[in-house]
């Protein structure tokens, strides 16, 4: 295209154009698609076709050709001065450079706009510039990212959008001292039970239900997204006070813990909520988010369906027990954790009749600790299951040692009859390397085993019960449903907790309890025996309330596995010269 | 038309300042409930006493699931409890009305502007009511 055709009226042999030649580019050029104007190295505008006016948005006496470029530019009501400087710099700098120029400028100061520009030298020392509207591309563009950062279910914001979302509320914080915002985190209780028991399809119908309920509680500027499953986050922004945002956190756990109906279906869920507010020092998303989790952690872990809110004391906690984790994990490679033994005795033969096997942990730094500390938190992290075979295996190795007449008593944790099969394998595994009968283990669980998937559970106590082991309830009477779980199975012995053992005020009381533990046993073929005895007065009572075994620190406390021979042959043979 | 659905709950009454405010926030939520329920055909009940509320509402399951999320979403209540749910055969209530009761002894029947069309219906004010009485003498005996 020559575009000086478009001004001069003489040709380069300066002979005058033909009027219509010229008025049919005219036309020609107006009804492009895209505004074009041209503009000499005086930075002049020359020529400007029509589509021009309808991209600017220019009004009829605005400037055109002949005025200068600057004014030109700025009589578009669109251009913001960022933009005009734009434009204009490029033009300046096609002029200087006599090269080719492309920018896109973009705003949404004075309504949304993207416009792609190409400023182009002709030979004649004039310069073209094409002005492109790609406003309507872009923001279906926009949208389109938008939609695929969108939970399909519910149509609210995934995690991608929501960080997106964070961080812009964070830098207008910094940088406008806009306030902060708040991040909440939100996770719905019992939501599993539903997906399970009523289906999958009615689970979607409560996420979207639970969606609107929290979408509902927001303001214009606050954004509800879901991360997946029943997680949901809640950006707040601006942040009102501290007391706002925590009273918001409660009704958000109020409303979305009262009934739905979904599919026909009463469905009661409920709902926790962990909050963090801006100012945290050095705020970031991340900081945020975490900060959200841990308060989330903390609701969950006083209780479920309650809301809490981020306290930098909760970090500490999260740091030592993130510590307490990796050295437990660790422990276990190192060798730092040892059994030891303590005796249980027959009161009338007054002979030791086995051993039970209780697990230590020499921590190189913090010494030994106990297992009431180090237990929870192995079965929480799962690590309880590869600890309790190790039990298992250490403790059938240092039986099988012993006289024959001998048993040794494992603790097996609730969460090890998790995968039975597992279980089961495992104390196979224990006897063989052992090369030891199973009548000699005795495997102790306690009541709550039962409550998990009691059928599932009792067919695995009789195909432990079939390989010969024998299985005792442990730390009887602390639960609610002792007395009916005793007939579910039968169990070889019953132990009595140690808090009917311990000297309490009404110790009538307790031995009523003891007797009754002891008859009952008897009349069902089980042993009972007591734990935690330490003193002679309660080794009367107990041996008066009927009780068959004993076991505490009257006898002997646990002792380390080298010890064990000497303690039977000393009892076991001063017994025998007794007679 | 889609099957009849009905949901009959009660709830506790969390409205506080003043007599004059929570008659005028009564007010507001009959006018609002009159206007919507008309217009999603949930036709229904509500029976209140000073300590709480139980409401019926009755149609097409979509519009009582409506009507009862947003009904869920009020903070002038709490507590929410819901007494029964389930498909019906037919209407037992032709229009959205309101019952007060204020106390126990009244009988609510006499002052009762809601008109059940059914002997369904009759029973399931019944329950409402029983329910409005019981929840409020309890209350009133906790704050003695
Ligand atoms: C106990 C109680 C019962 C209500 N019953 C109804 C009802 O039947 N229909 C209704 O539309 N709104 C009812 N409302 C009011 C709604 O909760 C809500 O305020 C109203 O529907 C307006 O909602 P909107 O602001 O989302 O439009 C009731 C409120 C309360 C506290």
């Amino acid at each position: 295209m020559t575009v000086s055709l478009l001004q001069p009226t003489q040709d380069t042999h300066g002979r005058p154009r033909r009027p219509a030649a010229i008025m049919h580019l005219r036309s020609a050029l107006n009804g492009l698609h895209l505004g074009l104007f041209t503009f000499d190295d005086a930075l002049c505008v020359q020529f400007m076709n029509e589509q021009l006016r309808i991209v600017l948005d220019l009004s009829d006496d605005a400037a055109g050709a002949g005025s200068d470029l600057q004014t030109f530019i700025e009589s578009s009501p669109i251009l913001a001065s960022t933009a005009v400087q734009q434009v204009l710099a490029a033009c300046h700098d096609a002029v200087l450079t006599r090269r080719l120029k492309l920018l896109e400028i973009s705003s949404n100061e004075k309504g949304i706009f993207y416009f792609s520009i190409r400023i182009e030298p002709l030979p004649d020392q004039t310069f073209l510039a094409t002005i492109v509207d790609m406003t309507a591309q872009r923001v279906a563009e926009a949208r389109a990212v938008e939609e695929a950062m969108c939970d399909p279910l519910t149509g609210l914001p995934n995690r991608t959008l929501f960080e997106d979302r964070v961080v812009a509320a964070l830098d207008r914080n910094a940088s406008e001292g806009v306030d902060g915002p708040a991040v909440m985190v939100i996770d719905l209780d019992r939501f599993k039970n539903v997906n399970d028991t009523l289906g999958h399809l009615t689970g979607d119908g409560l996420l979207r239900l639970v969606s609107k309920r929290l979408q509902g509680m927001m303001r214009q500027t606050d954004i509800i997204a879901r991360f997946g499953g029943d997680e949901f986050a809640a950006l707040i922004s601006p942040a009102p006070d501290l007391q706002s945002v925590s009273l918001l956190a409660s009704r958000i756990v109020d409303v979305l813990s009262r009934p739905y109906l979904v599919d026909g279906h009463l469905v009661n869920i409920g709902a926790s909520v962990g909050v963090a507010v801006t100012p945290l020092r050095g705020s970031t998303y991340a900081i945020l988010l975490r900060s959200a989790d841990l308060a989330l952690y903390d609701a969950k872990s006083r209780g479920r369906g309650t809301s809490s809110l981020f306290q930098p004391t909760m970090d500490v906690r999260a740091a030592a027990r993130r510590q307490n984790e990796n050295d437990l994990r660790k422990a276990l490679a190192l060798r730092e954790f040892s059994l030891h033994f303590q005796p249980q005795i027959d009161l009338q033969r007054n002979v030791i009749v086995g051993f039970e096997a209780l697990l230590r942990w020499h921590h190189p730094e913090r010494g030994l600790i106990s297992p009431m500390e180090f237990i929870p938190l192995a079965e929480e992290i799962g690590l309880i299951v590869p600890l309790g075979e190790w039990v298992l295996s250490q403790a059938c190795l240092a039986a099988s040692c012993w006289p024959s007449d001998i048993s040794i008593a494992v603790n097996v944790s609730p969460c090890q009859f998790g995968d039975t099969d597992r279980l089961i394998d495992a104390v196979a595994e224990a006897l063989a390397a052992a090369d030891m009968p199973g009548s000699r283990l005795e495997l102790e669980i306690t009541e709550s085993v039962l409550l998990q998937d009691a059928d599932r559970v009792l067919d695995a106590l009789h195909r432990l019960r079939a390989m010969g082991v024998r299985v005792a309830m442990d730390d009887f009477g602390t639960g609610y449903s002792s007395l009916s779980q005793l007939h579910s199975f039968p169990f070889d012995k019953i132990k009595i907790d140690r808090s009917f053992v311990k000297d309490r005020a009404d110790d009538r009381g307790q031995d009523a309890v003891i007797r009754a533990i002891a008859a009952l046993g008897g009349s069902l073929g089980m042993a009972t025996i007591a734990e935690g005895v330490e003193t002679p007065e309660q080794l009367a009572r107990i041996r008066e309330g009927g009780c068959k075994i004993v076991q505490g620190y009257l006898f002997s406390r646990p002792i380390p596995v080298e010890e064990v021979d000497l303690m039977i042959a000393r009892h076991n043979s001063k017994k025998n010269t007794d007679n | 038309m889609s099957a009849l659905y009905q949901v009959l709950y009660c709830s506790r009454n969390r409205m506080s300042g003043g007599s004059k405010l929570v008659s005028d926030n009564i007010e507001t939520i009959l006018a609002i409930s009159r206007q919507n329920n008309a217009r999603d055909q949930v036709p229904g009940g509500l029976i209140f006493s000073d300590g709480c509320f139980a409401q019926v509402l009755e149609g097409p399951m979509d519009a009582v699931v409506a009507a009862f999320e947003r009904i869920q979403c009020d903070e002038r209540h709490s507590e929410v409890i819901v007494l029964r749910s389930g498909p019906i055969q037919a209407r037992s209530f032709a229009d959205w009305s309101m019952a007060f009761t204020g106390s126990s002894d009244t009988t609510l029947s006499s002052q009762l502007p809601i008109s059940a069309v059914s002997e369904d219906g009759d029973a399931v004010l019944a329950l409402l009511k029983s329910v409005v009485v019981r929840e409020t003498e309890w209350l009133r005996r906790r704050v003695n």
